[in-house]
């Protein structure tokens, strides 16, 4: 048996609750909720999709480190030492009794206002995202003939394009929890990948660097590289951020 | 009640191509999804989408190459519609923004998959899905198209045999909402998880598949199952088809390239079918590993073209079975993977119901036949999403919009129907959910016979009347997950039924139905498509496969 400690949430009433769930090997928290969900309280609430780490619905906090729930394995999560507990005046135990301290606590992705339980309000991230515009403006009459890039080129697009907005950078980011308005490390890093892209018009970069060139956008930055460090895809934010700034500078 | 010209429900890539198109020929028009767009299951698919682009590749033989992996069944009408329109909407994807991967000369990169005769499978890494998805989803926000988001829809409405729009239930607050449309397109994905091991995403429960089902429109081919030969062994997550196609060999127990056994020409690139049938007949002879799998060895690739080619696959190695493929086979089994059948659907994705379409995987219209190829899926999505985007325009233009009497009567139906599957005593949804699932597995699966169907048969109905017993316990309003499994459980039991008698009926083996105890192919009797109404119990009916250029011959690799 593992203990799984959650932070549950309904309105305004927050309380944290302890379940204990049959491990299997290989077993993901994910489906250590299922199995909460299904045979101990039906009412648990968190997003899920894919369980494969490809569609980022289901990130959330986990022994206070952001992640993929489908991604983390129960029996990595249990030997984790859980560092700050109190720091929301929240008894876990985590201290008093040995036992515990193989307990996983999960929480909801911090910086984005709490729905219910584990499930946050994403449309709050997903308009930062989209007020960059990321997307190609191709002319509507453009024909139909395929544009040629170095394989390079598209390799290094690829870092970028690897992102499954799943947040888990908006969660780990500090300035994401100092400035609501801070378009954070997601929409930043489609920004480079939208700014690298030959395909498109220079109006639009153009437009787009102007968009991010502002307390609320690279420059609001601290340069901690912890959405790097917390990011399932291994996209770089930190990079983009850095290099985004320099061309603001260039121009 | 909310209004709109189209209603598309789904938000993956075949929904989203046909809002694209009804929007660019200025249609209002909306897309429900019961998950943001971007977590559709479309984002999983891996290995790349088909188009004849090199110079010495043709439409045609594309067309063939889908036709015979088909065993025959395909429409070859569509068919040939799929093969000529590839090419322009792969390069439109491209011209999009997709972040296809590049041949040295810097065109789109194709590789090789099963049953193609050419290389013809466009790929970005061994993540074409996501890139596909979140360029089309791109799109969508560039046009501000509506989306609904978080909305499980529960109902179709029908008013004198045409479709007038749905109830969805938003799950943020489980509130009902009626939308009204002129023209409906389904785009809801598979039903994969009905089996205990698929690759598909925990959400593809095939509930619009059963809404349009029990709307009164007939499914078709639901029979053909694709199992995909090699899925992760104990997550069946997907390791795609391109690790194959880049080279990687299949291994059993006794370190034997055993395919050579089974199609000794295209080896492990032969259709999957007959690869999943390989696979599980050696495991099931005592040639696999004990705990039922294979290994997949890309260890002779190198770690640069595995980084290069196959980043997400050695990733989920490493993550989901701790394993590097650098170094170590993959062990894969068969699982669940693909529906060839679905809403019966024609080459502009119309339903036999004015006013409803259905594209992607929950349509057969039917371009895959009795077994898909690889990279053809993709390809299906954004060839008839565009198509049914295109004629349901036109369709919504010619008629008038539909009275709400009928509308707010479902309305109130369902928030009756659904307000009583909670609270009381009864039956929690995950027990039902587990024995259907068990039951398809192990009776419904890559091997089937006439015991085990009528055993699952029987099985199936008893677990439809425990389904009436089904009751829901968590009376929360806020994201009621319990509440939206119970709903959607009712579906998955509907189309078990159908897919087991379907595979009853047909004593043959074509494609992916293969009977023991009917070994061959009959074409005197069977070369005809499946066609499930709803009536009491499900009724069978046969109709003609359109033949075209390719007549039916003996199938080997």
């Amino acid at each position: 048996m593992v203990k799984l400690t959650i932070r549950r949430q309904d309105g305004n009433t927050i309380w944290y609750e302890t379940f204990e769930v049959e491990e299997r090997p290989g077993m993901t928290v994910l489906e250590a909720l299922f199995q909460i969900q299904e045979k101990q309280d039906g009412s648990l609430c968190f997003r899920y999709s894919c369980r494969g780490a490809v569609c980022g619905s289901c990130a959330m906090l986990i022994n206070r480190k952001p992640g993929l729930a489908c991604r983390t394995q129960l029996s990595d999560a249990r030997t984790e030492v859980v560092h700050d507990p109190e720091s929301e005046n929240v008894s876990l135990k985590h201290d008093s009794k040995d036992e515990d301290k193989e307990g996983i606590l999960v929480e909801p992705l911090p910086n984005l206002q709490v729905i219910r339980d584990l499930i946050v309000d994403m449309d709050h991230f997903f308009r930062l995202v989209d007020s960059i515009g990321p997307w190609l403006g191709v002319p509507e009459d453009a024909g139909n003939e395929q544009t040629l890039m170095e394989p390079a080129l598209q390799m290094q697009i690829e870092k970028y394009t690897n992102c499954i907005l799943c947040a888990t950078c908006h969660g780990s980011c500090p300035a994401a929890e100092r400035d609501g308005e801070y378009l954070g490390p997601a929409a930043l890093a489609k920004a480079w990948r939208f700014f690298i892209d030959p395909r498109n018009d220079e109006e639009d970069v153009g437009k787009l660097l102007s968009d991010i060139d502002s307390h609320e956008g690279v420059w609001g930055c601290d340069v901690v590289y912890r959405c790097v460090a917390v990011c399932p895809k291994k996209v770089p934010p930190t990079t983009a951020i850095i290099k985004l700034r320099e061309k603001i500078k260039e121009r | 009640m909310i209004d709109h010209d189209i209603i598309v429900i789904g938000g993956g890539l075949a929904g989203l191509r046909a809002a694209l198109e009804a929007y660019k020929l200025g249609a209002d028009v909306a897309v429900i999804s019961k998950v943001y767009p971007i977590r559709s299951h479309s984002g999983a698919a891996q290995g790349g989408i088909n188009a004849s682009l090199g110079s010495d590749d043709s439409w045609e033989g594309h067309a063939f190459d889908t036709v015979k992996g088909s065993d025959y069944l395909a429409d070859q009408d569509t068919v040939e519609v799929l093969c000529k329109e590839a090419p322009e909407r792969v390069i439109e994807m491209e011209n999009w923004g997709c972040n296809f991967s590049r041949q040295e000369n810097g065109r789109i990169a194709q590789r090789p998959f099963g049953g193609a005769g050419f290389p013809r499978t466009c790929f970005a890494g061994d993540r074409t899905g996501h890139n596909l998805l979140h360029t089309l989803y791109e799109q969508v926000l560039r046009y501000k198209i509506k989306v609904y988001n978080e909305r499980l829809v529960t109902k179709l409405v029908t008013d004198n045999g045409k479709c007038t729009g749905c109830i969805a239930m938003d799950l943020a607050d489980s509130e009902l909402e009626v939308f009204r449309a002129k023209a409906t397109i389904f785009a809801t994905g598979g039903y994969g998880r009905i089996y205990q091991r698929s690759t598909n995403a925990i959400i593809n429960r095939g509930f619009g598949i059963s809404l349009a089902y029990n709307a009164g429109v007939p499914l078709e081919d639901m029979e053909f199952v694709q199992f995909h030969p090699t899925t992760l062994w104990g997550t069946n997550i997907l390791i795609t088809e391109g690790a194959r196609g880049e080279g990687g060999y299949l291994f059993n127990r006794e370190h034997e390239r055993f395919m050579e056994r089974y199609a000794k020409d295209a080896m492990e690139l032969a259709p999957r079918d007959i690869v999943a049938r390989a696979i599980q007949k050696e495991i099931d002879e005592g040639r696999g590993f004990p705990e039922g799998y294979v290994h997949l060895d890309l260890t002779h690739l190198g770690k640069q073209k595995i980084n290069e080619r196959l980043p997400g696959i050695r990733q989920i190695s490493i993550d989901f079975a701790g394993i590097d493929p650098v170094k170590e086979p993959i062990p894969v089994q068969p699982g669940q993977h693909y529906s060839m059948g679905g809403v019966s659907s024609d080459k502009d994705g119309r339903t036999p119901m004015p006013g409803l379409y259905a594209v992607g995987e929950c349509a057969c219209i039917s371009v895959h036949g009795a077994n898909r190829l690889g990279g053809n899926s993709l390809l299906d999505t954004v060839v008839f999403g565009r198509r049914a985007g295109m004629d349901a325009v036109g369709y919504a233009r010619s008629v008038s919009r539909p009275d709400e009497d009928e509308l707010m009567e479902a309305f109130r139906m369902e928030e009756d129907r659904i307000s009583g599957m909670i609270g009381g005593e009864g039956e929690n949804f995950a027990s039902i959910r587990d024995d259907l699932q068990r039951v398809m597995q192990e009776h419904v699966g890559v091997f089937r016979n006439r015991k085990g169907l009528e055993h699952a048969l029987k099985e199936i109905k008893h677990l439809r009347k425990r389904a009436l017993e089904l009751r829901v316990q968590s009376n929360v309003k806020v994201f009621n997950f319990e509440l939206v499994n119970a709903l959607e459980l009712q579906g998955m039991l509907e189309l078990g039924y159908i897919i087991t008698l379907g595979a009853l009926a047909r004593e043959e083996s074509r494609g992916a139905h293969y009977r023991t105890d009917h070994l061959e192919r009959d074409d005197e009797k069977w070369l005809k498509h499946t066609l499930a109404f709803m009536d009491k119990e499900p009724r069978l009916e046969y109709k003609e496969v359109n033949i075209g250029t390719f007549a039916p011959k003996r199938r080997e690799y």
